[in-house]
C-alpha cells in the first residue's frame, strides 16, 4: 500500500518539479510586482528612494491618491484615455470587419493579402511609430508635402504635435483634437489585424449550407450579409471589443512613441511613466497604476454586467 | 514467459469505482481473455498490470513477485493498443526496435530481431514506410510486431481487433490463436467481444463494474454461467431467460412464467421452489410432438443466417428464440411445439446460479 | 410572382455588382495603407539625405541614387551591430527557455495527475491579462533597489514571464490532442517520462512548438517597454531600444531610423514570410497581446 501512494506521490512530485520553473517566474514578474505596487501605491517613494531601506519603512498614506486625483488634469487625462481606447478599439475592429470581409471567399493571391494585412501587427512597434512619425512629419513628411504641392493644403498640418485643429465644413466650424485623432487612426492601422484574423476565422466557420439555404429562400447578396454573417459575427465582435478595450487602455507604447504624451494625447499609462520619471514620484506612479486597474475593473463588470453576454 | 497473480485489485477514479476487488491467476504462457461491456473496468485493469494506472488497493505478481514498485519499463511487458499507436514519425521498422533501442539492445541485435519478427508477421516489405502509408490490417501488424519483437514475458492486448473490418477480424483472430501457440507466451486480452473470447480464450474473465463475474474455460462459461449476466453477456443468439416460480405439482416440478407453465422434469431441480429465472439456450430448444406436456409456441419471425435458422417465438406473454436447422421451413403464424432438456435450463435465484447440475472449477 | 422574380434577379445582380466593386476599391484602399508605410520606410532608408530634404514628395525610388550609407553608419557608428547580437540573444535565450519550460509544465499540467491541476490550467490565462504597465514600475523599483535592472538577464526572465503562459496555454492545449496511448505505448517500450516528453512528444508536436517559438521571438524581438526602462548602458541594447536612442539622438537624419527600422523590421518580416501559417496559429491561440 504505502508503495502505491508513494507511486501517486511521484507523479505529483515530478508534476510539481516540471512547473516550478514556470510558476518561479511567474510569481516573481507578474504576480510579485502586482503585490508590490500595492505597497508602494500607499508610500511616499521617489525615484531617489531606490537605493535606501526607506522603501520598506511601514509609512503608509494616501497621499498619492489625493495626489493624483487632486491633479487638475486628470479628468482630462481619463477622458483622453477614454476616447483613445474606444476609438482605437472600435476603429480597429470596423478596419479588421472590413478587411475581412474582403479576403473572405476564394480567389487568387488571397493569401498574400491575408499575409500582407496582418504586418502592421507583426512589425516592432518602434519601427512603425517612427516609419508614421516621418510620414505625419509637418516639414520632411510625405503627405503634408503632397497635400501642399497639389494645393490641397495651404500649410502643413502638425498631426503629431498640435492639440486641436480648427476645421470648417460647409460653414460649421469644428474642432477635433488633432493629434489624439491621429494616434487612435495609428492603433486602428496597427491593431486591425488582429480583429481581423479573428473574423476572418469566424467568417470561414459559418457554414456554406447557411447561404445555400437562404439563396434558396430568395435572399440576395446584401440580405444574406445582414441576416446571415452579421448575427454569426456579432459574438466574436463583442468578445474582441473586450480585449482590444482592455488592451488599448493599457496601451503604453504606442502613444509614448508618437507623442511622448503631448499634445493632448496624454493616457493613464502615459501618466504611470511621468509621474514616475518626469515627478520621480514613484508613489503617485503606482496609485495612477492602481486607478488604472480600477477603471478597467470597472469596464469589465460592466461588460459582464449589461452588455453583450458571450458564450464560452 | 510468467504467470500473473492479482490480489484484491480496487481502483477508483474519484468517485467512480473502477474497479474492485479483483482476483485473478493466469498460468505460464496460458491465453487469458478479459471479457466485459465497456466500461467495465478490463482495460483499467489491464492499465494495472501494465504499470500505466497505480492501483488503489491490492497487488500485481509476476511469477510470485510483487511488480507494484516497478515502472511499466521495468515490468517487461508488451502491449497492443486498440488504436494501435503506432509511432508516427518513426518507420515500420523504427517502431518495431524503439522497445529495444530503449533498453540499449546493439543495433545489430535490434536489426536481426526486427527482420525476425517481421518474417514471422508477413511485413517484411512494409519495413520502410511511415504508420500513415500502412493500411488497417498492415498497421495492426506492425503493433503486434511491435510487442513481439522483445519477447517479453507478458503480452497484454487491448481490444487490438476492434479497428478492424469483420472479414480480416476473423482472419487475424485465427493467426493469433496460431501464433500464441507458436511463441508459447502469457497473453491477457482485452475484448468486449464474446466471439473473440470464446475463440481465443484458454481462460476467460467475465467482468461488470468493475468485478469479475466469473472466470473459466469458455466452454464452462457457456455452459454453466454463474449469474443472468453471464448467461445473458455470453452467447449468441442471447439465452432466454425468464422470470417466474416453481411449485410442486403431484410431486413433479413446475416452472410458471408469464402465460406458460414448464414442467421440470428432472429430479436435481426437485428440491427448489419459489421465485426464480430460469434460462435456456437457443440450441437446447427442440420441436417435439404436440402432447400434453409441452409448451406450445407461435412463431413470429424466421432470421436465416445461412448455416441455420433462428425462429423468433411467442411463449405465453415471452419470447423465444430457438435454433433449427437451415432446411427446416416453417411460417410466421404456425403453432409449434418445443420440448426442453431439464438437464440444460439454468436455474437462477436472485440472479445468482442455483448449484445444482455438475459443478465445475470456478 | 414572374415580375416580382424578375426584380428580385435584377436586384441580386445590381448587388454583385456593388459588392465586385466595392471588393476592388476595398482590397486598393487596404493594400496602400497596409503597404506604404513599409514601402516609405525601405524607399526612404535608401536615400540621401538630401533627396529627403530636398525632394520629399518624390513617391519614387530612383535605382541610381540608392544608396546603402545609412545601413553602413548605423551599423558601424551608432552601434547597431552590437544592438542586433544583443536582441539575438535576447530572442534566442527567451525562445529556448520558454520552449523548454512550457513543454514540461504543459505537459505535466495535461498529462499528470496532482492537486490543483485544473486551478493551474485556468490560472494561466488570468495571469496574462496583467498589463506590461502595471508590472513595469514595480519592478523598475526592485531590480534598481538590487541593482539588477541593468542587465539582459533580467530582461530575458521578463520576456519570459510575459511569453510563457501563453506559451503554456499552446502547448497544453495541443498536447491534449495527442492520444494519451501513444505515451502509454512509449512507457511500455520502457521510455521514462522524459524520454516520453523527448522521443515521442516533441516530435509530434512539431507544429505547436514552432508555433510557440515564432510568437515568443516576436514578442521578445518587438519588445519595447521593459527594455526602454531596464537598459541604461548602451552596449546592453536591444535594438528596438537602439532604434529609439538613435530616434532621440539624431534629429534630421531621417533616413538613418528608418535604416535602422527596416533592420528591426526584417527578420520578423522574413520569419513571416516563411511561416505565416504556425505564427498566425501561435497569435489566434495566444491572443498575442498588443
Amino acid at each position: 500500500m504505502s508503495s502505491l501512494k508513494r507511486m501517486h506521490y511521484r507523479e505529483g512530485r515530478l508534476a510539481f518539479w516540471m512547473l516550478t520553473p514556470t510558476f518561479a517566474v511567474v510569481l516573481a514578474f507578474v504576480l510579485f510586482p502586482v503585490i508590490w505596487n500595492l505597497w508602494l501605491c500607499l508610500k511616499p517613494v521617489s525615484l531617489a528612494d531606490l537605493r535606501g531601506d526607506a522603501l520598506f519603512h511601514f509609512n503608509l498614506t494616501l497621499d498619492n491618491f489625493w495626489r493624483v486625483f487632486s491633479d487638475p488634469d486628470f479628468g482630462t487625462v481619463l477622458l483622453t484615455s477614454l476616447t483613445y481606447t474606444i476609438g482605437g478599439s472600435l476603429l480597429s475592429i470596423l478596419l479588421g470587419l472590413a478587411a475581412a470581409l474582403l479576403v473572405c471567399g476564394k480567389f487568387r493571391g488571397r493569401a498574400f493579402l491575408r499575409g500582407l494585412f496582418i504586418s502592421p501587427y507583426i512589425a516592432p512597434v518602434v519601427a512603425v511609430t517612427f516609419t508614421w512619425s516621418f510620414i505625419l512629419d509637418p516639414q520632411l513628411g510625405v503627405l503634408n508635402r503632397l497635400a501642399l504641392d497639389s494645393g490641397l493644403l495651404t500649410r502643413p498640418i502638425p498631426f503629431l504635435s498640435q492639440r486641436w485643429l480648427d476645421l470648417e465644413v460647409l460653414g460649421v466650424g469644428f474642432r477635433i483634437p488633432l493629434a489624439l485623432t491621429s494616434v487612435i487612426l495609428f492603433e486602428g492601422w496597427r491593431y486591425f489585424p488582429f480583429a481581423f484574423l479573428f473574423i476572418l476565422a469566424r467568417l470561414q466557420g459559418i457554414p456554406n449550407e447557411l447561404y445555400h439555404a437562404a439563396s434558396v429562400d430568395g435572399a440576395t447578396p446584401f440580405q444574406r450579409f445582414f441576416h446571415i454573417t452579421v448575427p454569426q459575427l456579432a459574438t466574436v465582435l463583442s468578445t474582441l471589443f473586450l480585449f482590444r478595450f482592455i488592451w488599448t487602455f493599457n496601451k503604453f507604447d504606442d502613444v509614448f512613441l508618437l507623442t511622448r504624451g503631448q499634445a493632448g494625447t496624454k493616457t493613464l499609462p502615459l501618466n504611470v511613466y511621468d509621474y514616475a520619471f518626469g515627478e520621480f514620484n514613484i508613489g503617485a506612479s503606482s496609485a495612477t497604476a492602481m486607478v488604472l486597474f480600477g477603471v478597467l475593473a470597472i469596464f469589465i463588470f460592466v461588460y459582464f454586467r449589461w452588455g453583450v453576454r458571450i458564450e464560452n | 514467459m510468467a504467470s500473473l497473480t492479482l490480489k484484491g485489485i480496487g481502483k477508483r477514479f474519484g468517485r467512480v469505482t473502477a474497479l474492485s476487488g479483483v482476483d485473478l491467476h493466469v498460468k505460464d504462457g496460458e491465453f487469458c481473455v478479459l471479457l466485459g461491456p465497456s466500461g467495465c473496468g478490463k482495460s483499467t485493469l489491464l492499465n494495472v498490470i501494465a504499470g500505466l494506472e497505480s492501483q488503489d488497493e491490492g497487488s500485481v505478481r509476476l511469477d510470485g513477485h510483487s511488480i507494484d514498485r516497478l515502472t511499466p519499463r521495468d515490468r517487461d511487458m508488451a502491449m497492443v493498443f486498440q488504436s494501435y499507436a503506432l509511432y508516427p514519425h518513426m518507420t515500420v521498422a523504427k517502431n518495431l526496435g524503439f522497445g529495444l533501442r530503449m533498453r540499449g539492445v546493439p543495433k545489430a541485435t535490434i536489426r536481426k530481431k526486427v527482420l525476425t519478427t517481421a518474417g514471422l508477421l508477413g511485413i517484411d516489405d512494409l519495413l520502410n514506410r511511415k504508420p500513415r502509408e500502412l493500411s488497417g490490417g498492415q498497421r495492426q501488424r506492425v503493433a503486434m510486431g511491435r510487442a513481439l519483437v522483445r519477447r517479453p514475458k507478458l503480452f497484454l492486448l487491448d481490444e487490438p481487433l476492434s479497428n478492424l473490418d469483420a472479414r480480416l477480424r476473423a482472419n487475424v483472430r485465427l493467426e493469433l490463436k496460431q501464433l500464441h501457440k507458436k511463441i508459447e507466451t502469457t497473453i491477457v486480452y482485452v475484448t468486449h467481444d464474446q466471439v473473440e473470447a470464446m475463440t481465443l480464450g484458454e481462460r476467460v474473465v467475465v467482468m461488470r463494474d468493475g468485478q469479475v463475474r466469473q472466470t473459466g474455460r469458455p466452454e464452462t462459461i457457456y455452459s454453466f454461467p454463474v449469474d443472468t449476466f453471464v448467461a445473458t453477456f455470453i452467447g449468441s443468439p442471447e439465452m432466454n431467460l425468464y422470470k417466474g416460480v416453481i411449485f410442486k405439482e403431484r410431486k413433479r416440478s413446475v416452472f410458471q412464467g408469464r402465460g406458460f407453465f414448464l414442467e421440470l422434469g428432472n429430479p436435481r431441480i426437485d428440491r427448489m421452489e419459489g421465485e426464480v429465472e430460469i434460462g435456456v439456450r437457443a440450441e437446447d430448444v427442440k420441436i417435439g410432438k404436440e402432447n400434453s406436456t409441452s409448451p406450445s409456441v407461435e412463431v413470429e419471425m424466421i432470421s436465416d443466417v445461412g448455416s441455420e435458422k433462428y425462429i423468433h417465438a411467442r411463449l405465453g406473454q415471452e419470447h423465444l428464440t430457438l435454433r433449427v436447422p437451415k432446411d427446416a421451413s416453417f411460417r410466421t403464424g404456425e403453432i409449434i411445439y418445443i420440448t426442453i432438456d431439464s438437464a440444460r435450463l439454468h436455474i437462477f435465484e436472485k440472479g445468482r446460479r442455483l448449484v445444482t447440475t455438475n459443478v465445475e472449477e470456478v | 410572382m414572374k415580375i416580382e422574380y424578375s426584380i428580385k434577379l435584377r436586384r441580386e445582380r445590381l448587388e454583385n455588382c456593388i459588392i465586385r466593386f466595392l471588393r476592388i476599391t476595398g482590397i486598393l484602399f487596404f493594400i496602400i495603407m497596409v503597404a506604404f508605410p513599409f514601402y516609405w520606410m525601405i524607399v526612404s532608408s535608401l536615400r540621401p539625405l538630401e533627396e529627403i530634404v530636398m525632394n520629399p514628395a518624390n513617391l519614387g525610388l530612383d535605382i541610381g541614387k540608392i544608396d546603402f550609407k545609412a545601413y553602413y553608419d548605423v551599423l558601424f557608428d551608432h552601434g547597431f551591430l552590437r544592438y542586433i547580437s544583443n536582441s539575438i540573444y535576447v530572442s534566442a535565450i527567451t525562445v529556448a527557455l520558454s520552449l523548454v519550460l512550457a513543454t514540461v509544465g504543459g505537459y505535466a499540467v495535461t498529462r499528470l495527475r496532482f492537486r490543483g491541476r485544473a486551478f493551474m490550467s485556468y490560472s494561466i490565462l488570468i495571469i496574462y491579462m496583467f498589463p506590461a504597465i502595471v508590472l513595469v514600475i514595480p519592478l523598475y523599483v526592485i531590480f534598481s533597489y538590487m541593482g539588477l535592472r541593468d542587465s539582459i538577464h533580467v530582461l530575458i526572465l521578463v520576456y519570459l514571464a510575459q511569453t510563457l503562459p501563453v506559451a503554456l496555454y499552446m502547448l497544453m492545449s495541443y498536447f491534449k490532442t495527442l492520444p494519451v496511448e501513444m505515451e502509454h505505448a512509449g512507457l511500455m517500450d520502457g521510455c521514462t517520462r522524459f524520454g516520453v516528453i523527448w522521443r515521442i512528444i516533441i516530435p509530434l508536436s512539431a507544429p505547436a512548438l514552432a508555433s510557440v517559438a515564432l510568437y515568443t521571438f516576436m514578442i521578445a524581438w518587438n519588445e519595447f517597454l521593459f527594455a526602454f526602462m531596464f537598459l541604461d548602458t548602451p552596449d546592453k541594447f536591444t535594438i528596438s531600444r537602439g532604434v529609439v536612442q538613435l530616434a532621440g539622438s539624431v534629429h534630421l537624419s531621417k533616413q538613418l531610423v528608418m535604416a535602422a527600422s527596416v533592420m528591426v523590421t526584417i527578420p520578423i518580416l522574413i520569419l513571416f514570410l516563411f511561416f505565416e501559417r504556425h505564427l498566425v496559429r501561435g497569435m489566434t491561440a495566444g491572443a498575442m497581446k498588443g
